[in-house]
């Protein structure tokens, strides 16, 4: 049972934090913000903590369906019920069919790395291009369109706490089950794995599309969510810079990590907002202090904080149950 | 003596591979290591030369240990090393490749180039053919040539008769015999015991990564623990 | 047409000069310098410094591309030190992140530093006339410049023995620390030389058109994409991928739009990598 006591002080504190607000839509919006980027996080997690899959086109992920869904439902009249899951769909096909090429095609890390900056790239360029539909560098008002709860702050903020927990659910599925094991063995060594019998292939595609589903999801509904869908707003530096410094941050390869770690981007944010533009110049900064010296992430440092806890505690105990409690690891 | 290999201990990561591997090599001598496929020959010279930290013991070279030197200072040293692989140049021509070998020592390069083409007149004859299209006999004449033209004085040559046909494996050794006469100390790993121990002063047996037998070549030639193992007579 | 052809010319040797510098980066350090288009900016910044203190131009233009390498060399020592430690596939990865995190140090604060920056370079003679042809001085001085540098280095890389073993540890690093040439010591001149190449494509990007602060991921970006589709292992294939890539771009441009063009030179790359990742000119594997 202590395997999910951390979640659920997670979950709860985060259920809270609506009333920590106080009802002020800036903290509001803070708050929900960090739970979309939570989110994107643990698919990061998936698709390059896990499976070693260098994704740098989450911005071009969850814009596609972010665009998507709003384009539809503005040109086509649909509803967002319709427009997301198509959104969604959409997003998760590219991300397997990336996943899937890659691997046919033996692409190292860094040639994956290249073509899915390319393609988040031609997304950017695509929305500019397209104006007819996107309207270009303005964007579109995406409001009144049939998802009158994305539009009021505090729905909006258990909705997006719910994705947060169902991907956070569908990890936990993931790596407890047989695609965990294989997650771990490929990570590990991708030949070897492939020559124990394991269908590399299968997996890096799952890890892929779920992910991506997840990107997708959360991409769909912030765009609803946001009322305004622009480049800007699915952009490479705000979204794929920011998850990737959130998941070093928090621990690669860890449950909460995605978690503490968009928590922790969301408070530095804060800070360096008075600055200005200077904040490219933080983000600069910690991707080398991250590489170089913090590797690790705050879930692994904490957990051994916590195990140092423990054993002082056995310490007080019989020493025949001290002994028994440092051998379980 | 020129080499000195003194309680050697090295591996790859978590696993050893040489255990407590001593020999030594004194001018103008040329020595053997002989011994069976994965005994850790490779091991011992890339040990030697720095392209691997060992773990325990210590190379010395003309009295100085090798310790923490990387593999182009070692080289620069005069102990020069022809892998397996050979790791030619193969879209630089012959004479590029042999230029690149007098890297160390520019000054020299002119008299060497003159002794090499004399000691393999088919490299002379190819010196503006792209390395990758000589034959492997050809690419072995040039890995031991570019070798020479830095002015070494220990060559080490890791069984250099791999791939070879007979023919040019005999035209190897003639001419490794000439560049011992000349006074270079050589260093050769090989699985062909015979030839081996035929060009050798003196040889070590690696197996399993320890030295089991050293001697004179000529005694090991008759002995018959080496005759059974590694000769087939029974 | 032809002016078209030329633009395209002019703008492809640009290309090729920072391309060609993250293809050597890439084939001695193993690292893939994503910082590669700011090497360019803090040249141009530099020259646009010194001009502003009065120096002449031509020497600020020099010293533009002095300070680039500058630069380059300080990275090569410093930050890239971490990455260096490891070998092939992670040296790759570390390098990237490290040289992405550098870049974004050097946009952030330059943005932030000259907000309204743009360096631009004045000819006393605006146009000339060459074979019937009439073309811009400073887009025709930009092309010379750039060829002028590639004879150098072919020059250099071809005929010299420092220029051979560069070549060598390229092909075969282990091969030439054998034969006792000192690889990260190379390396380090490459990175020298490749920054100054970059310098050189900032500075002339404000002789024919102009330059600003923001330029520098797109510089990168664009160099990139001519590294991978040249083969980022050949240095000819680069300089041939950027000829052709700075046509495509200018006749796109020209004819179907800026966003569009931009999308089939993205295209190119990402083909390049799925079908023929050695890139365009590979004869060896």
């Amino acid at each position: 049972m202590r395997k999910y006591a951390d979640i659920a002080a997670v979950t709860l504190v985060l259920a809270l934090v609506p009333a920590a607000a106080g009802g002020s839509p800036y903290y509001m919006r803070l708050a929900t913000l960090a739970l979309v980027y939570m989110a994107w996080t643990v698919a990061f997690n998936l698709i390059f903590g896990h499976t070693k899959q260098l994704f740098l086109c989450l911005n071009a992920l969850a814009g596609t369906a972010g665009y998507l869904a709003v384009v539809l439902a503005i040109q086509l009249k649909l509803s967002p019920w319709v427009t997301v899951p198509l959104g969604v769909a959409a997003a998760a096909g590219l991300g397997a069919l990336f996943s899937y090429v890659s691997v046919l095609r033996g692409l190292g890390v860094i040639f994956l790395g290249i073509v899915t900056l390319s393609f988040s790239l031609i997304f950017h360029n695509l929305v500019l291009g397209l104006r007819q539909f996107t309207n270009g560098e303005t964007g579109l008002v995406s409001r009144g369109l049939g998802f009158s709860l994305l539009e009021q702050p505090v729905p909006s903020y258990y909705i997006f706490l719910a994705v947060l927990l169902a991907a956070l659910g569908t990890y936990h599925l993931l790596m407890s089950s047989k695609s965990g094991m294989a997650f771990r063995a490929l990570s590990d060594d991708e030949l070897t794995a492939e020559l124990s019998g394991i269908d590399v292939t299968r997996y890096k595609v799952l890890a892929a599309a779920v992910a991506s589903a997840i990107l997708g999801l959360n991409g769909a509904l912030y765009a609803f969510y946001n009322g305004i869908v622009s480049p800007s707003v699915f952009s490479f530096v705000g979204i794929d810079i920011p998850v990737l410094i959130a998941l070093l941050l928090g621990g690669m390869r860890t449950r909460l990590g995605p978690v503490l770690g968009a928590v922790a981007f969301a408070l530095i944010e804060e800070l360096v907002r008075p600055w200005g533009q200077l904040n490219v110049l933080v983000y600069g900064l910690l991707l080398i202090v991250l590489f170089t010296t913090f590797r690790e992430g705050m879930v692994p440092v904490i957990e051994k904080l916590w195990r140092r806890l423990d054993l002082r505690q056995a310490a007080r105990l019989r020493p025949e149950q001290a002994e028994a409690q440092r051998r379980t690891p | 003596m020129l080499v000195r290999v003194e309680a050697l201990h090295a591996g790859y990561g978590a696993t050893p591979v040489l255990r407590d591997v001593s020999l030594e090599a004194n001018p103008g001598e040329a020595i053997a290591v002989i011994g069976p496929n994965g005994a850790g020959k490779t091991t011992l010279l890339k040990a030697i030369v720095g392209m691997l930290r060992p773990t325990r013991g210590a190379v010395r070279y003309e009295g100085r240990y090798l310790s923490g030197l990387r593999p182009y200072q070692v080289a620069r040293l005069g102990l020069v090393y022809v892998p397996a692989e050979r790791e030619l140049f193969p879209t630089m021509t012959v004479l590029e490749n042999l230029q690149l070998g007098a890297f160390r020592n520019v000054r020299a390069a002119g008299l060497q180039l003159g002794y090499v083409f004399g000691l393999f007149p088919r490299l002379k004859e190819r010196q503006r053919q792209l390395a990758g299209t000589l034959s492997g006999g050809e690419q072995q004449m040039l890995a031991i040539a570019r070798a020479l033209m830095g002015g070494p004085k220990v060559l080490m040559l890791d069984e250099p008769s791999t791939g070879l046909a007979p023919k040019a494996v005999a035209e190897l050794y003639r001419n490794l015999s000439q560049l011992k006469d000349a006074g270079l100390t050589i260093l050769v790993t090989e699985q062909q015991v015979t030839l081996a121990l035929s060009l050798t002063d003196r040889a070590y047996v690696l197996e399993q990564g320890s030295i089991r037998l050293s001697g004179r070549s000529s005694e090991l030639l008759g002995d018959p623990a080496i005759k059974r193992a590694y000769l087939g007579v029974a | 047409m032809t002016a078209l052809l030329f633009d395209g010319v002019v703008q492809g040797l640009q290309l090729s000069l920072l391309a060609v510098g993250i293809t050597l980066i890439y084939g001695l350090g193993g690292v893939l310098n994503l910082a590669h288009g700011q090497f360019a900016i803090v040249g141009g910044v530099a020259a646009a410094l010194l001009l502003q203190l009065g120096i002449n131009p031509v020497l600020a233009a020099l010293g533009g591309v002095g300070a680039a390498g500058v630069l380059g060399l300080v990275v090569d020592r410093t930050l890239l030190l971490p990455a260096y430690r490891y070998r092939g596939e992670e040296r790759l990865l570390l390098g990237l992140i490290l040289t992405l995190g550098f870049s974004f140090l050097i946009d952030g604060y330059l943005n932030w530093r000259f907000p309204e920056f743009s360096l631009s370079f004045q000819l006393r003679v605006p146009m000339v006339e060459l074979a019937g042809i009439p073309m811009r001085t400073a887009s025709l001085a930009a092309s010379l410049i750039a060829v002028a540098v590639f004879a150098v280095l072919f020059a250099f890389l071809k005929l010299t023995l420092l220029g051979k073993s560069i070549r060598s540890i390229i092909e075969n690093e282990v091969g030439a620390e054998l034969c006792g040439i000192n690889p990260s010591r190379t390396r380090t001149l490459i990175v020298f030389l490749a920054a100054m190449m970059a310098g050189v494509a900032g500075v002339t990007q404000g002789l024919f058109s102009s330059l600003g602060t923001e330029m520098g991921p797109e510089f990168t970006i664009l160099g990139l994409l001519v590294a991978v589709v040249g083969g980022v292992r050949s240095i000819n294939g680069t300089l041939a991928a950027g000829i052709l890539l700075g046509i495509v771009n200018v006749f796109a441009s020209h004819y179907v739009g800026a966003y569009v063009a931009y999308i089939i030179l993205l295209s190119f790359a990402m083909a390049t990598i799925l079908v023929r990742p050695a890139g365009l000119l590979a004869r060896f594997t």
